[in-house]
């Protein structure tokens, strides 16, 4: 099984590798509005994407006949505020998660640096999440032995 | 506008995103997984930060996919530059270069800062582009749309305040 995703996670990288999704200068151009690239890429993705979610779940099984589970993102302060940040995080990096593990794999080698930032802020925040909780109304945490 | 790799010309966005979708739309359909990267970041980190926050069910059980799909990213992009002209390591960095010009130490600063922000604020969103700006827009999810539309707004104000105030 791990493989399957090693080879969808090579196809989706591949893809934002030599469509712009993954390149500085395209992700600047998106943000200073000169080019059309990324907006086309991103509404093309969700254009196509939407009606084949409907689909699926109006299938509501997988491939293997599995029920489809999806497990929907909490709303709460956090959404308006942690997207803000990561706005100027994927600007001033010109990558978003995805794109940094790309770009690591072109030979990039600053993306290194944007990794180890992104993984310290990530590591930072479940740090202090407790203690910001309350203040951005976080869902409480289900803590487990999980299935993995 | 070439690639940075290698000068390459890009995919038309609409295959770009058609890829996209497809993939997204596989793990769906054959795995029951939601596409979502930034997630993975708390994969790794749950190896390593015994705190309550990395040791959720949604943390642990999705390890077993999350880091194979992680691990190909970078393989996509290794053989990405393989195929368009051979894998160099570069410091390239297109218009930061010639606009703002910092050299290796300034631009590995200047990345580890950007990537503070991209690490905490894509936790405290709850998803990035991928899981937010694709899936969640793509389901319809309120949280998403509210999400994404603060992250554009934030990339766009903060790259024309970079590119056009400060440099």
């Amino acid at each position: 099984m791990a493989l399957l995703y090693v080879f969808f996670g090579t196809i989706f990288g591949f893809i934002l590798s030599r469509s712009g999704a993954a390149d500085y200068n395209y992700i600047q151009s998106m943000f200073l509005f000169t080019s059309f690239q990324l907006y086309g890429i991103i509404g093309t993705a969700v254009a196509l994407t939407a009606p084949g979610i409907w689909l699926i779940k109006r299938y509501g099984r997988t491939m293997r006949g599995r029920p489809i589970s999806i497990e929907l993102k909490p709303q709460h302060r956090g959404n308006v505020v942690g997207g803000a940040l990561f706005g100027i995080g994927w600007s001033i990096c010109g990558m978003c998660p995805g794109p940094i593990f790309v770009n690591i794999g072109e030979g990039k080698i600053y993306a290194l640096a944007a990794l180890a930032g992104a993984l310290a802020g990530a590591g930072l925040f479940g740090a202090v999440y407790t203690r910001v909780q309350g203040l951005f109304r976080l869902p409480r945490l289900v803590v487990g032995t999980g299935d993995g | 506008m070439p690639l940075i790799l290698h000068g390459l010309t890009p995919l038309h966005w609409a295959v770009g995103g058609a890829g996209i979708a497809i993939i997204t739309l596989a793990l769906l359909f054959v795995a029951n997984r939601r596409l979502g990267i930034s997630t993975g970041l708390e994969d790794v980190c749950s190896f390593v930060l015994p705190v309550p926050y990395f040791a959720r069910d949604a943390v642990r059980s999705a390890r077993q996919w999350r880091l194979p799909f992680i691990a190909g990213l970078v393989v996509g992009g290794f053989l990405s530059a393989v195929l368009g002209g051979g894998f160099t390591p570069t410091w390239d960095l297109g218009i930061f270069d010639q606009v703002i010009g910092f050299g290796p130490a300034g631009k590995l600063a200047w990345m580890f800062a950007g990537g503070l922000f991209i690490g905490f604020g894509t936790r405290l969103a709850g998803g990035c582009t991928s899981g937010h700006g694709i899936f969640g827009l793509s389901n319809f999810e309120f949280p998403s749309l509210i999400s994404t539309l603060s992250f554009m707004a934030a990339g766009i104000v903060t790259t024309q305040v970079v590119y056009r105030v400060i440099f």
